[in-house]
């Protein structure tokens, strides 16, 4: 486990244990990565994190458009393992929680031991967080930074 | 007596988590109110499962109203949670006494005098008995007939599975109805329940996990944990009721911590 | 939720001592309707009962013997009872340790009969 945000750990690392999904993904709304864990290379992380928050970015954007009002966590149940992507709202910014997991686990687990997370969280959070507005410019880079702090390069 | 039994009454509805229990129980006992007495205990030793006293009283109420079973499973409940009680030893003396079984009798009864060496009535009990045990083949006029064991018989017919955390067989055998031997296969598949069940029981505020009785069909399980380390499974057949199985459960958990306690 | 599944749950929470009923999605672990007192954790209870449902389902396939009718957890502090509801579906319900047993289960079977 890697977490750019030393407080970010506690909750994410008790989070996995309980919910014993393989892989998670925490990112701001702009696809900044803030912790991972079970990731084990950066570019699937760097992927992960793009394709994460353009889901949840057009997924709002369609709700919007059909006036659906908003929609919570979207959930991708495969044969062998599914995919639990859900957007949260911190203190001062909107982040992104991914998680892949497998059968020895359950999407109401997932989603339980997830909604507990937020909360612990939302509790431990600082006041400013990393969620500062990311220019299209700078966006590449910020990623390449977060990337080598996550993976030690 | 009445008026205290309407105040200890009073008492523990205003307070349910009153210790009051063990005296409005105990003077209901001695009123002969057993049903009612039972329902105070009962109810006392669900709010304070790991009170001796509690379980005691219970297993007196149950040899009232000649449960043996009943008072065995209680006061066994008893010496596990306090090894030396003077009361469950000379109650499951008693027990042993009634269902015939002199010599665990004898060994309930030593160990109370070891206990209370001032109480003469013990060792004069004790050399009564021994003096049937030797006498046993000729047994004594007045003595009593010995009870079919049943709670024993019931355990040892009951197909039983003891396993530890990590799905490796310790004891006993579980076979399919075909014949074939499934003790390796159900121990490996249910390895992980125990923490499956703390986890549940834990996040849902429910407490210990103490045991998981399962249906399916024509047959009935019950598993338990001796040990923190370990997990036992029982199985029967629909035709012997839930209730009972627990109760054959109880006493195979007792024979597996014995046989644990051996073989440390 | 349908007023038929609510009807049903409402009917398991009447029994003395349950705290609540609750429809879950046996696969998921996820709430399909629910009946039960304030503040009672239905979402945690339908997932720790299905998964709880599935581990001890492999008790049964091991043993070939049919899949689980009925489940009762026993703790310290309460009980959680699980039923199979149906096609895919769970009935569970949570109780203190002050309850019939046996009353609760024949809830559980009969709600789970006029669900079927």
């Amino acid at each position: 486990m890697r977490a750019l945000e030393p407080w970010v750990e506690g909750p994410l690392r008790t989070f996995v244990a309980e919910s014993q999904v393989r892989v998670a993904l925490l990112m701001t709304s702009a696809g900044q990565v803030v912790a991972q864990h079970g990731f084990t290379r950066s570019l699937d992380v760097m992927t992960a994190a793009a394709l994460g928050a353009g889901i949840v970015a057009s997924t709002r954007e369609l709700a919007r458009e059909t006036g659906a009002g908003t929609f919570g966590a979207i959930v991708h149940q495969g044969g062998k393992q599914g995919v639990f992507l859900a957007p949260f709202s911190m203190p001062d910014a909107q982040w992104i929680g991914l998680a892949v997991f497998g059968p020895d686990t359950s999407i109401g687990l997932v989603q339980l031991f997830f909604g507990r997370m937020v909360d612990d969280l939302v509790k431990t959070a600082p006041r400013t967080l990393p969620g500062r507005e990311v220019l299209p410019e700078t966006f590449e880079d910020d990623l390449n930074a977060s990337l080598r702090a996550l993976f030690g390069r | 007596m009445t008026d205290d039994i309407a105040a200890m009454t009073l008492e523990l509805a205003q307070d349910p988590n009153s210790l009051v229990f063990l005296r409005l129980a105990e003077a209901l006992r001695r009123k002969g109110q057993l049903d009612a007495a039972l329902t105070v205990a009962g109810r006392g030793a669900g709010r304070y499962p790991e009170l001796a006293d509690a379980h005691d009283l219970l297993a007196r109420i149950q040899a009232d109203k000649g449960d043996g079973d009943g008072a065995f499973d209680a006061w066994t409940t008893v010496l596990r949670l306090a090894p030396d009680h003077l009361g469950a030893h000379k109650g499951l003396a008693f027990i042993a006494y009634r269902t015939g079984d002199l010599g665990r009798s004898v060994r309930h009864l030593t160990r109370a005098l070891e206990l209370a060496p001032a109480d003469t009535s013990l060792a004069s009990a004790i050399e009564r008995i021994r003096s049937m045990m030797v006498s046993r083949t000729e047994p004594a006029a007045g003595a009593p007939e010995p009870a079919p064991a049943e709670p024993r018989a019931a355990v040892d017919a009951t197909p039983t599975l003891l396993f530890d955390q990590q799905g490796r067989v310790l004891r006993g055998k579980l076979e399919r109805s075909d014949g074939v031997d499934a003790s390796d296969a159900v121990a490996a598949a249910l390895a992980g329940v125990s923490r499956e069940a703390e986890r549940a029981t834990r996040m849902l505020e429910l407490g210990e996990w103490r045991a998981i009785a399962i249906e399916s069909g024509a047959v009935n399980y019950e598993l338990r944990t001796p040990t923190s380390e370990t997990l036992l499974l029982v199985m029967r057949g629909r035709e012997v009721p839930a209730g009972r199985l627990a109760r054959i459960a109880d006493k195979a958990v007792d024979q597996a911590r014995q046989w644990l306690e051996e073989l440390a | 939720m349908t007023a038929r599944e609510q009807m049903v749950l409402d009917d398991i929470t009447r029994v003395s001592g349950v705290k609540s009923a609750i429809l879950v999605a046996a696969d998921d672990g996820l709430v399909v309707a629910e009946s039960a007192l304030e503040g009672q954790a239905t979402e945690a209870a339908a997932a720790f009962a299905a998964r709880l449902a599935q581990r001890l389902a492999a008790l049964t396939r091991t043993l070939h013997t049919p899949p689980m009718s009925v489940m009762l957890l026993q703790a310290t502090g309460g009980q959680l009872f699980v039923a199979a509801g149906g096609e895919g579906l769970l009935l569970v319900a949570v109780t203190g340790n002050d309850v019939n047993i046996g009353e609760v289960r024949l809830a559980l079977l009969d709600a789970a009969g006029r669900l079927n």
